[in-house]
């Protein structure tokens, strides 16, 4: 069993920030003496990652997903704990560690506006010290990836959101890093290029082997990429596992849809299951997935000719998410010892 | 990795895109040399108006005082190629949280910070600054001897050391309080007063040029140098005021970036 | 223009500029800065000639640099600057939407940026004339005429600088234009010296443009140095030059609105 390329223990970030309540009054106050509010971001958080996974951080905003991003790739200081990427210690920014990582936000750019990618790409070779030989075939793999041709060669201020977004990937790229962060990486980009980029996250993963870590809140990005879920929560981990186990875990219902016909409308079906919505002639159930079979059947069997459809559904994985958030309890974790806290 | 090459190969992609960049707004190039024959012409006029009412300002002659206004925009003109842009830019980076890239790099924060963006157009500042100091030099008759060349080279060098010093100070208040374009602009103003050698001003506003804003000791020491007139005693006090001022600013800079990353104090 | 829709912009700038307090009372730095350093040159040469140069003592020096900065802060106008800042960032087609001519903003704004910094200023300056003696030559009548020399510079500035800042609805790059502007008025408004003290030739060209009108003249005026006429034929060419301008205004913002909406507002 290799060593996890990235290692988490108790990691925790709690943000000082001065707190002024408005006013003259404290106005006036705050000159004199200062109040502070401490301000958890992350805490105590545990997880390791093995090389060559794709792991998705989910979490609503403001839960400590681009904290712990951060921490990782040592942009900010923990308040205590440990983590060790590829077997550095992130915030000491050695510079061996900082050329085999990368991190990519979504909607911020360190590309120069002014000048074509290509150019940015050019320092960003010096700065790396990439050789003539490997630089060329990294680009133009990427070039092929990602269809960036004449993207490059345009000042980007001229790229629409889309293709910006996407020289900003090549650029974070350039250096082969092992590790790749990724911070939101299709905020703001239309249903299409969210596809596009997905795709090509998931050709990366295959193609070099790296690490990714992703964060989003979005779940069709942590359900098209990753296997593995870390749910993050008011800076707890409330979950760490495969997706798949995450719903049956948190959601252990199936939905079932019963189209009535005319003569069957007004029929209460509260017998079958927990009646979620009833409308339009399509009553919704909710039914405990172990017994799904059975009392579909039963339906089935008692309303004949009534049922003019029936469909018997998995709960979006939205819902489970929200579940996940509002506090309800996930059973079997393995080590959450304090999720009544995530309550909170 | 941290070798100097590689610190120059870095710095010359810096200036190969800049240059690549500039070179599609030639009509900027021109008017910028417009602009600064101009500036430098009406300068140099002021000087004459003065001189047409005295033969000496204050122990200096026309000459040395040509001579100081082409230093002063030669100073000018080396802020204002390399850090001085880079420095604006840093407070925005600072702001839309785009600094975070420069500390991703295997390169030096500070080195990056002061170097990434540039105004290479400012080259013909540099070298109408020179044109003007070597009028002033022809004027004077005196031959420039190699060793006065040396210690202005030096005195420049300092000089031009002491106030990016300056600007990286002010810049990194910018981890803490995020607006600090007025104190940039503060700086901006006074250095108006290095167009003339900081012995003409009353005490309080000599000292205030020679540390605060060094814009004055950054022109007038090597001026003084290049015209003959500089004592040991003021090249060993810049000299000792380079090192204390590149050393403070180097730690304070490094101070606010623990600050940025949330590393305790 | 209804008095009433006036007095609603004057509060609403009004509320503005106490959040700009900082940046205003730093343009006011700004406009000290450079006639501080003028003294200071000349009152090194007037020491060095035995207390005086072409007439001028120290006194006089600091009386006239004192007036000039009284007198540059209540011309000051950064139209010229602004408004292609205003056109770049969208700014403008807002404005011309509504029923009053954007004209109007700028006038309160400038008028409150005075308001709430002439008072500092008065007392800094009233600081240097007791500190350093400044001598006035001021009679009554100066003091009666000051009034509308004063007001007609601030708005022969004002309608001047609006008449550059149209240049950008047709230019992109306005720095050419604004450094023109800058040090013409440098060189001819009398920033240098007194125009006493001005080669014929300057002074000539001095009397001649509108530069002097806005800046020099009210200030001579001021010090008490010109007789009854003299002070009556500047407020007559003041009169003259402001008529000017503003004919080449209205041409001018008409012609520039035609560009502007032809290229798509």
């Amino acid at each position: 069993m290799t060593a996890p390329v990235v290692h988490v223990r108790g990691l925790t970030k709690i943000y000082r920030v001065h707190e002024r309540a408005t006013g003259l009054g404290a106005t006036f106050r705050s000159l004199v003496k200062r109040t502070y509010k401490d301000v958890p971001a992350v805490s105590e958080i545990d997880f390791g990652i093995a090389s060559g996974e794709v792991v998705g951080f989910l979490g609503p905003n403001g839960a400590g997903k681009t904290t712990t991003l951060k921490m990782l790739s040592g942009l900010l200081f923990p308040t205590s704990g440990e983590a060790s990427v590829l077997g550095h210690v992130p915030w000491r920014r050695e510079d061996r560690f900082l050329r085999r990582m990368t991190l990519l936000m979504g909607n911020r750019t360190q590309l120069v506006w002014d000048i074509p990618a290509a150019d940015s790409f050019l320092v960003l070779k010096q700065i790396y010290d990439i050789g003539d030989a490997q630089y060329r075939e990294t680009l133009d793999e990427l070039t092929e990836l990602l269809e960036l041709g004449p993207l490059l060669h345009k000042p980007v201020r001229q790229l629409s959101l889309g293709e910006r977004m996407k020289v900003e990937f090549a650029a974070g790229l350039l250096h082969r890093p092992e590790v790749v962060f990724l911070d939101e990486p299709t905020l703001g980009l239309d249903v299409s290029m969210q596809a596009r980029i997905r795709t090509f996250i998931r050709e990366l993963n295959r193609r070099s082997g790296g690490t990714i870590l992703l964060t989003s809140h979005y779940m069709d990005d942590i359900v098209a990429l990753c296997r593995r879920v870390i749910v993050i929560h008011h800076g707890r981990i409330l979950y760490d596992g495969g997706l798949a186990d995450l719903a049956e875990r948190m959601a252990p219902y199936k939905l079932v849809g019963a189209t009535l016909r005319d003569g069957a409308l007004g029929r209460d079906l509260s017998a079958y299951g927990d009646v979620v919505s009833s409308e339009n002639g399509v009553v919704r159930l909710r039914v405990p997935r172990a017994e799904a079979a059975e009392r579909t059947a039963r339906l089935v069997r008692d309303l004949e000719s009534g049922l003019a459809d029936l469909s018997v559904e998995d709960p979006p994985i939205e819902e489970v998410i929200d579940r996940v958030f509002s506090g309800e309890q996930v059973t079997d974790h393995p080590s959450s010892p304090e999720l009544a806290e995530a309550t909170r | 990795m941290h070798s100097v090459g590689r610190y120059l190969r870095i710095f010359g992609s810096f200036v190969s895109t800049e240059f690549q960049f500039e070179l599609e707004y030639r009509t900027n190039f021109f008017m910028g040399i417009f602009e600064m024959l101009l500036v430098i012409g009406t300068s140099l006029g002021a000087v004459l108006v003065i001189f047409s009412h005295t033969g000496s300002l204050n122990g200096w002659s026309l000459p040395q005082m040509v001579a100081l206004t082409g230093v002063y925009y030669l100073v000018q003109g080396l802020t204002n190629i390399v850090f001085a842009p880079s420095f604006e830019r840093l407070m925005e980076h600072v702001r839309q949280g785009t600094l975070d890239f420069t500390l991703l790099k295997p390169a030096s924060a500070q080195f990056l910070v002061s170097t990434r963006h540039l105004s290479l157009v400012r080259i013909v500042d540099l070298l109408m600054g020179v044109g003007v100091m070597a009028a002033g030099l022809v004027m004077l008759g005196n031959a420039v001897s190699p060793a006065s060349l040396l210690v202005f080279l030096v005195t420049l060098v300092a000089g031009t050391a002491c106030v990016y010093a300056l600007l990286l100070t002010l810049v990194t208040f910018s981890f803490w309080f995020v607006r600090i374009e007025n104190l940039l602009a503060i700086f901006w103003a006074f250095t108006d007063a290095g167009r003339f050698p900081i012995d003409v001003y009353p005490g309080w506003l000599r000292l205030t040029l020679a540390t605060v804003v060094p814009i004055g000791i950054a022109v007038t020491v090597p001026a003084e140098a290049i015209s003959g007139r500089l004592s040991l005693e003021t090249l060993g006090l810049m000299l000792a005021g380079t090192v204390l001022s590149v050393g403070f600013s180097s730690w304070f800079w490094r101070r606010g970036l623990r600050s940025y990353t949330g590393a305790s104090a | 223009m209804r008095l009433a829709t006036y007095r609603a912009l004057l509060v609403w700038q009004l509320q503005q500029a106490a959040q700009y307090r900082v940046q205003a009372l730093l343009w006011m730095l700004f406009s000290i800065i450079r006639p501080i350093i003028f003294l200071a040159a000349w009152a090194a040469v007037a020491t060095t000639q035995g207390g005086s140069v072409g007439g001028f003592s120290v006194g006089d020096f600091t009386t006239y640099f004192v007036c000039l900065t009284l007198v540059t802060h209540l011309t000051m106008a950064w139209n010229s600057h602004e408004f292609e800042f205003e056109i770049r960032q969208g700014r403008l087609s807002p404005k011309l939407l509504r029923p009053l001519h954007p004209l109007h903003y700028s006038i309160v704004e400038n008028a409150v940026f005075k308001l709430t910094t002439i008072v500092p200023l008065s007392l800094v300056l009233l600081g240097v004339v007791l500190t350093f003696g400044a001598r006035f030559d001021t009679q009554p009548y100066h003091l009666v005429l000051f009034v509308p020399s004063i007001i007609l510079a601030a708005a022969l500035a004002f309608v001047f600088t609006w008449v550059i800042a149209t240049l950008a609805f047709w230019v992109t790059r306005m720095r050419t234009a604004n450094t023109l502007f800058m040090r013409a008025s440098f060189i001819f408004a009398g920033q240098i010296a007194p125009i006493a003290l001005v080669p014929g030739w300057l002074q000539a060209l001095s009397y001649a443009l509108p530069f002097w009108y806005m800046l020099g003249a009210p200030t001579e005026i001021l010090r008490g140095s010109t007789s009854l006429e003299a002070s009556l034929l500047i407020i007559a060419a003041q009169a003259v030059w402001l008529a000017i301008a503003w004919v080449g205004f209205t041409f001018a913002w008409r012609a520039g609105l035609r560009q502007y909406s032809a290229v798509g507002a």
